[in-house]
C-alpha cells in the first residue's frame, strides 16, 4: 500500500516538473521580464534608453537591459529583494569595478583604452558617475555641458577659467576634453597627446616650427611660461614682462636693468616697461625663421 | 631669500602616518567583530544638481530667438561672439533618432546666429559604422581701442603727409593719421570622420579636418643698428593660416590585447611670410629713415608633420597588465630663406647660406606602465617615460643685417644657428595599499633625467617622492592628503655655452676672456637649475546630509633654487578653494564657492653695461659693474586672485525654471624692488595692477506646454583694470615705441536674450 501512494506522488511531481519545464519557468536561464516592473512612466528614465544607441544592444528589448545589467536571474524572480547582477544604483550600487566592467565590455578601446590605472579609476569612479545612458541626451558628450561635470570635482579650475587671460573654456569653445582625456592617458595631466607641447601644437600649429632661431624653453615645454587654464597676466603668462624675461636673461645693458615706476608715463616712459615691454622689439618670442632673426627681433 | 619653514610639511607627513597607523590599529581592534566594509565611493557626485528632463528627455529641440548686446566690447565678447553692440540671432538645434531601424543619426547645431557657430551631423549603423562631419567656428576679440597710422596689411605704409622725427613726440602728423582697427581672429574648421568595424576584433577610423585662421593680431617691430636702442612700432599683424590634418587609425581588441595605431599628417600653411612696415623715424641715415626705410618681420613658416602612434595594453593576468603609448613624429619646414633685409638700399654682399632652411625635428615619445596587484589590497606599478627631441638642421653662419638699420656688417659679426636637442627619461614606481576605514596609503618615487644638447646645462637629475593618504572613515566624509618632495641637481652651468655657440671665432678672440658671455655668469636659468620643491595638497569633502556637499581644497608648492644667485631664486604658489552645494529638493539647488590663488616669485639680477663694465670676475676694487654686488637688485612679484561664485537653480512651479549664476574675480599683480644698502641703483616699486570682474547670468524659462517653452536670458558683465603698461600710454608717450595708445578695458555690458524652445519626441 505505501508503495502505491509513493508511486502516485512521484508521477504527479514528475508531471508538474515536466509541465514547468515545457513552459520555461524552470529553465536553466529564465528570460528577463524587466518590463513587468519597469514600466514606461513619465518620471522614470528607464525606457529612455531605448531612444539611444544602447537601446538596440543584442537586438533591443530586455536583451538590451541584460547586456549591461547582466542576466540578473535573482532580480528577475524577486525584484524588490534581490539586486540586478550589475546595478548602477541608487538602491544597490555595485562596486565601481563591476559597473565599469559592464561598460568596458564594449568601450575598452578608443579614449577608454588606458582607463585601468588612470586617476579617475584609482579614485574608484565609475562610468555612470559622469555618463547617463538612460537619457536621450548624455550631457557629458556635449562639449559645453561636459565641463560642468568636471568642475564639480576640479573646483580649483573653476576659478582659473574666469581669470583675465584665459582659453575659451567658460564659453565651452575649448572644453576640458579637448585637451584632457578623462578616461586616462600615460602622458602628463592625462592629456590626449603624448606630450604637453604636442597638445598645444594641436591648435597652435604656427608655434610648431621648427625655426631657424629657436627659443629653447619654448621648444622644451610651453608650461614653463604659460598657465593654460587661466592667468592673472596677459597671454596666459605665469609672470608679466619684463620681469618674466629677466628671470632667464641678464645680458649687458637693457636686459639687466631693473624697470620700476620711474619708467611709467609720469617718468621716463621706458620702452622696456610699457606697452609690450621686451616684445616691443623682441616679438618673435616663440622662434624666428628670418635669417636676421638671431635676437628674435625679426 | 626667505628660508622656508619645514614645519608645515613635517606636520603633514606626521599626520599622514598617524592617520594610517590609527586606521591599522582600528582594524586590529575591530577585527574579530568587523563586518565587511563598504568600498570607497567618491563623494559628492550623487547630489550634484541634476540636469532637468527637459534638457535630456527629448529626441529633438530647436531654440529660436534674438539677443541684444548693449555696447561694443572685447572682454565680455572675447570668445562668445557678442563683441558688437546690436542684435544677434539665437538659433540652436538638437535632433537625434535612434529608432530608425538599425541605424541612427544625430544633428547638433549651436550659435548659428553668431560667429562662434558650430554644427555636427552624425550617422551610424549600430556599432558597425559611424560617419560624422561638421564645422566649428571660433572667434577671439582683443583690445581694439588702439589706433595706428599705418595702412595696409602685409606691407604697411604711412600716409603721404607723414612727418618723421627722432622720437615719437616729433611725429607732428600723428594725431591726424591715427585710425582704428579690428583685432579679431577667426578660426573656421571643417571636419569629417569615419569609424567602421571590420570584424569583431578590428576597427578602422579616419578623420580629416581643414581649418582657416584669419584676422589680425599685434606685433612689435624695431629698426636699429645695435642693441642699445631701437626705433620701434606696434603693428597690426596679419594672420592668414590654414591647417589640414588627416589621420588614419586601426584598432584591435581581443581578450588580452588591445591596440590602437594611428598615422597622422598635419600641414600648416601661412599665406604670408613677411610683414613689412615703413619706418616712421628719421634716424640712421636716408637709406633707413622715412620715407625710404622699411623694416621686415618673418612670419610663422609653413610646416608639416608626419607622425605614427601605437597605444595599447596587454592583460597578462587579472593581476598584471602592461600599458604603453609610443609615438614618433617628424616636423619639417623648408621655407625659402627671406632676404637679410627688406631695405633694398642697404648694402648686402654676403648672401644667405642656401635657398631654404630645410629643418627637421624628430620627436620620439614612449610611455609605459606595468600594473600589478601582488596582494588583494595592494596595487603596484612600475613606469617609464621617454621623450627625445632630435633637431636636424644644417648649422650655418648668418651675416645678418641688424634691425634693417645698417649695411651688412663685417664677417666677424656672423652668428650661427644652434640645434637644441633634448632627451628626458622618467622611471619610477608607485605602490598603494588599502587600509581599514576605506583608506588608502600610497607612495611614489620618480627619477627624471634630462639631457640637453647645446644648452648651458648638459644634464639635470631629479628625485621625486610622493606620499599620499586618502581616508573615508564615514560614508559622508573623505580626506585626502598628498605630499611631494623633489630634489633636482644640475650639472655645472656652462654660462658661456651660448656665447661660443652663437658668435664668430674672430669676434670671440677679439673679446677679453672676462667678457665672453651673453647672460651674466652667475645667472642660472630656472628650468635647468638646482631646485628643491615641496608640494602639498589637502582635500576634504563632507556631506552633512544627503542635501549638502561641502568641499575644501588646499594646494601649495614651494620652489627653492638654492644654487641660483641670479635669476629666479624662489617661487611659491598657494591655492585655497572652498565650495558648498545644497540640493534642497528637486526644485531648488544652489552652489557657492570661493577661491584664493597666490603666486610669489623672487628673482635677482645685476645691472651692468658692456665693455670694461662687463668683466664679471674682478675681485679688486674698483669693481666693474658685472662684478659688483652693489649692482644687484631683487624683485618680489606677487600675483593673487580672489574668486567668488554663486549658482542657483529654482523651479518655483512645475512649468517655471529660474537660474542665477554670479562670478566675481578680483586680481592683483604686485612687483616690489629692493637693492642692497649702498647701491646706486634707483628703482621703485611698480604700482599694483588690479582687475575686477562681475558677471551675472540669469535665465528664466516658462514651459507653456509640454513641448514649448519661452526663455529669457540676461547677463551683466562688468570688467575693469588699471594695467600701468597701457595706462596713460598714448601712441606717442613712449619715445621710441609708436604704440597703439590703447586703453585699459573698462566695460559694463548688458545682454538680453529672448527665445522660444520647441521640443519633440
Amino acid at each position: 500500500m505505501p508503495g502505491k501512494h509513493l508511486k502516485a506522488i512521484f508521477i504527479v511531481c514528475a508531471t508538474v516538473w515536466v509541465t514547468l519545464l515545457a513552459t520555461g519557468n524552470l529553465s536553466a536561464q529564465e528570460e528577463a521580464a524587466c518590463f513587468d516592473c519597469h514600466e514606461a512612466e513619465d518620471d522614470s528614465s528607464v525606457h529612455a534608453v531605448f531612444k539611444t544607441v544602447h537601446g538596440s544592444l543584442n537586438g533591443g528589448g530586455t536583451a538590451a537591459c541584460t547586456a549591461c545589467h547582466g542576466p540578473s536571474e535573482a532580480h528577475n524572480r524577486r525584484g524588490r529583494r534581490n539586486p540586478p547582477d550589475i546595478s548602477f544604483g541608487p538602491r544597490w550600487p555595485s562596486d565601481a569595478e563591476t559597473r565599469n566592467g559592464s561598460c568596458l565590455g564594449c568601450h575598452e578601446n578608443g579614449d577608454q583604452l588606458l582607463w585601468a590605472g588612470s586617476a579617475h579609476e584609482q579614485e574608484s569612479m565609475s562610468c555612470d558617475n559622469c555618463h547617463d545612458s538612460h537619457q536621450l541626451q548624455d550631457l557629458q558628450l556635449a562639449k559645453e555641458q561636459s565641463q560642468e561635470q568636471c568642475l564639480t570635482c576640479h573646483t580649483q579650475v573653476k576659478a582659473q577659467i574666469h581669470l583675465p587671460s584665459r582659453h575659451p573654456i567658460a564659453e565651452g569653445k575649448t572644453a576640458c576634453v579637448d585637451c584632457h582625456n578623462p578616461h586616462g592617458s600615460l602622458g602628463d595631466a592625462a592629456l590626449h597627446q603624448a606630450s604637453v607641447n604636442d597638445n598645444c601644437y594641436s591648435c597652435h600649429q604656427d608655434k610648431r616650427g621648427p625655426f631657424l632661431w629657436e627659443h629653447p624653453p619654448v621648444a622644451e615645454d610651453c608650461a614653463l611660461c604659460h598657465r593654460p587654464h587661466g592667468s592673472v597676466n596677459d597671454r596666459l603668462l605665469t609672470a608679466r614682462g619684463p620681469a618674466s624675461c629677466q628671470q632667464c636673461h641678464a645680458a649687458a645693458f637693457h636686459p639687466s636693468v631693473p624697470y620700476g615706476s620711474e619708467g611709467l608715463p609720469s617718468g621716463s616712459a621706458n620702452q622696456n616697461l610699457l606697452g609690450k615691454n621686451c616684445l616691443n622689439c623682441h616679438s618673435q618670442i616663440h622662434g624666428s625663421n628670418h635669417p636676421s632673426g638671431a635676437r628674435l627681433t625679426r | 631669500m626667505n628660508r622656508r619653514s619645514p614645519l608645515p610639511f613635517q606636520l603633514t607627513a606626521a599626520s599622514i602616518l598617524v592617520l594610517a597607523a590609527s586606521g591599522a590599529l582600528a582594524q586590529q581592534a575591530a577585527e574579530p567583530a568587523a563586518e565587511p566594509e563598504t568600498p570607497y565611493m567618491p563623494l559628492g557626485l550623487e547630489n550634484r544638481p541634476q540636469a532637468q528632463n527637459l534638457q535630456t528627455g527629448y529626441r529633438g529641440s530647436v531654440q529660436l530667438g534674438a539677443g541684444y548686446t548693449s555696447d561694443d566690447n572685447y572682454m565680455f565678447g572675447q570668445y562668445n561672439g557678442l563683441s558688437e553692440e546690436g542684435a544677434t540671432a539665437i538659433v540652436d538645434l538638437q535632433w537625434q533618432d535612434f529608432n530608425a531601424g538599425d541605424h541612427y543619426w544625430k544633428i547638433s547645431m549651436s550659435d548659428l546666429g553668431l560667429d562662434t557657430r558650430e554644427a555636427e551631423i552624425t550617422w551610424g549603423k549600430a556599432d558597425k559604422l559611424k560617419l560624422n562631419f561638421g564645422f566649428d567656428s571660433q572667434q577671439q576679440v582683443r583690445n581694439d581701442s588702439g589706433r595706428t597710422p599705418f595702412r595696409g596689411d602685409t606691407n604697411q605704409q604711412l600716409p603721404d603727409n607723414w612727418e618723421e622725427g627722432i622720437n615719437t613726440s616729433d611725429f607732428a602728423a600723428l594725431s591726424g593719421s591715427l585710425r582704428k582697427f579690428d583685432r579679431e581672429l577667426d578660426r573656421d574648421r571643417l571636419f569629417a570622420g569615419i569609424s567602421a568595424s571590420l570584424s569583431d576584433h578590428w576597427r578602422v577610423e579616419s578623420n580629416l579636418s581643414y581649418e582657416e585662421k584669419q584676422g589680425h593680431g599685434d606685433v612689435g617691430g624695431g629698426i636699429y643698428i645695435n642693441g642699445a636702442s631701437a626705433d620701434a612700432a606696434l603693428l597690426r599683424s596679419p594672420v592668414d593660416y590654414s591647417t589640414t590634418e588627416l589621420d588614419l587609425g586601426l584598432s584591435y581588441d581581443a581578450s588580452k590585447l588591445h591596440l590602437h595605431g594611428q598615422l597622422a599628417y598635419s600641414d600648416f600653411d601661412n599665406d604670408d611670410d613677411t610683414l613689412t612696415w615703413q619706418n616712421p623715424y628719421s634716424n640712421y641715415g636716408p637709406n633707413v629713415s622715412y620715407p625710404n626705410g622699411y623694416g621686415g618681420l618673418g612670419l610663422a613658416p609653413d610646416s608639416e608633420q608626419v607622425s605614427g602612434r601605437l597605444t595599447g595594453h596587454y592583460l597578462f593576468s587579472p593581476t598584471m597588465r602592461l600599458q604603453f603609448d609610443g609615438s614618433y613624429a617628424v616636423a619639417s619646414q623648408d621655407q625659402d630663406y627671406l632676404d637679410y633685409t627688406v631695405n633694398e638700399a642697404l648694402v648686402v654682399t654676403e648672401p644667405v647660406p642656401g635657398n631654404n632652411y630645410d629643418g627637421e625635428v624628430a620627436t620620439s615619445i614612449f610611455n609605459t606602465r606595468l600594473m600589478l596587484r601582488p596582494m588583494a589590497k595592494m596595487n603596484a606599478q612600475v613606469f617609464y617615460k621617454l621623450r627625445d627631441r632630435d633637431y636636424d638642421a644644417d648649422r650655418n653662419g648668418y651675416l645678418y643685417v641688424r634691425g634693417d638699420g645698417a649695411d651688412q656688417p663685417g664677417a666677424r659679426e656672423t652668428v650661427y644657428n644652434t640645434n637644441h636637442d633634448l632627451t628626458s627619461q622618467i622611471a619610477g614606481f608607485e605602490v598603494d595599499y588599502r587600509l581599514p576605514l576605506r583608506s588608502k596609503l600610497s607612495f611614489e618615487y620618480e627619477y627624471e633625467d634630462v639631457e640637453r644638447r647645446n644648452a648651458a646645462v648638459e644634464e639635470t637629475e631629479e628625485d621625486r617622492y610622493t606620499l599620499g593618504y586618502r581616508i573615508q572613515p564615514w560614508s559622508n566624509f573623505t580626506a585626502r592628503i598628498h605630499l611631494q618632495y623633489a630634489d633636482r641637481a644640475a650639472d655645472t652651468y656652462e654660462w658661456a655655452q651660448n656665447y661660443y655657440a652663437l658668435l664668430d671665432t674672430e669676434l670671440i678672440n677679439a673679446t677679453p676672456d672676462t667678457q665672453r658671455y651673453i647672460n651674466h655668469p652667475q645667472l642660472m636659468q630656472y628650468y635647468m637649475a638646482n631646485r628643491e620643491r615641496w608640494e602639498g595638497k589637502l582635500d576634504l569633502t563632507y556631506l552633512p546630509s544627503e542635501r549638502w556637499n561641502l568641499n575644501m581644497n588646499l594646494q601649495w608648492q614651494e620652489d627653492d633654487f638654492d644654487k641660483s644667485y641670479l635669476g629666479l631664486t624662489g617661487a611659491s604658489w598657494g591655492r585655497l578653494h572652498i565650495s558648498a552645494s545644497y540640493v534642497a529638493s528637486e526644485t531648488f539647488s544652489g552652489t557657492v564657492y570661493a577661491g584664493y590663488d597666490v603666486y610669489e616669485g623672487e628673482q635677482t639680477s645685476r645691472a651692468f653695461r658692456g665693455g670694461q663694465e662687463k668683466n664679471a670676475f674682478e675681485i679688486y676694487p674698483p669693481l666693474p659693474q658685472a662684478s659688483d654686488p652693489l649692482q644687484d637688485w631683487d624683485l618680489d612679484a606677487t600675483d593673487s586672485s580672489t574668486t567668488i561664485g554663486l549658482n542657483l537653480q529654482w523651479l518655483p512651479a512645475k512649468d517655471m525654471e529660474l537660474n542665477l549664476d554670479y562670478s566675481f574675480v578680483d586680481t592683483t599683480s604686485e612687483q616690489d624692488y629692493s637693492t642692497p644698502a649702498g647701491s646706486n641703483l634707483v628703482v621703485s616699486d611698480l604700482p599694483d595692477v588690479d582687475t575686477r570682474l562681475h558677471h551675472v547670468e540669469a535665465s528664466g524659462t516658462w514651459h507653456m506646454q509640454e513641448n514649448l517653452s519661452v526663455q529669457l536670458d540676461y547677463q551683466f558683465y562688468s570688467y575693469e583694470t588699471d594695467d600701468w603698461a597701457w595706462d596713460n600710454v598714448q601712441a606717442d608717450t613712449i619715445g621710441k615705441v609708436l604704440s597703439f595708445g590703447q586703453q585699459n578695458p573698462n566695460e559694463d555690458i548688458h545682454y538680453l536674450g529672448a527665445s522660444v524652445i520647441y521640443r519633440w519626441q
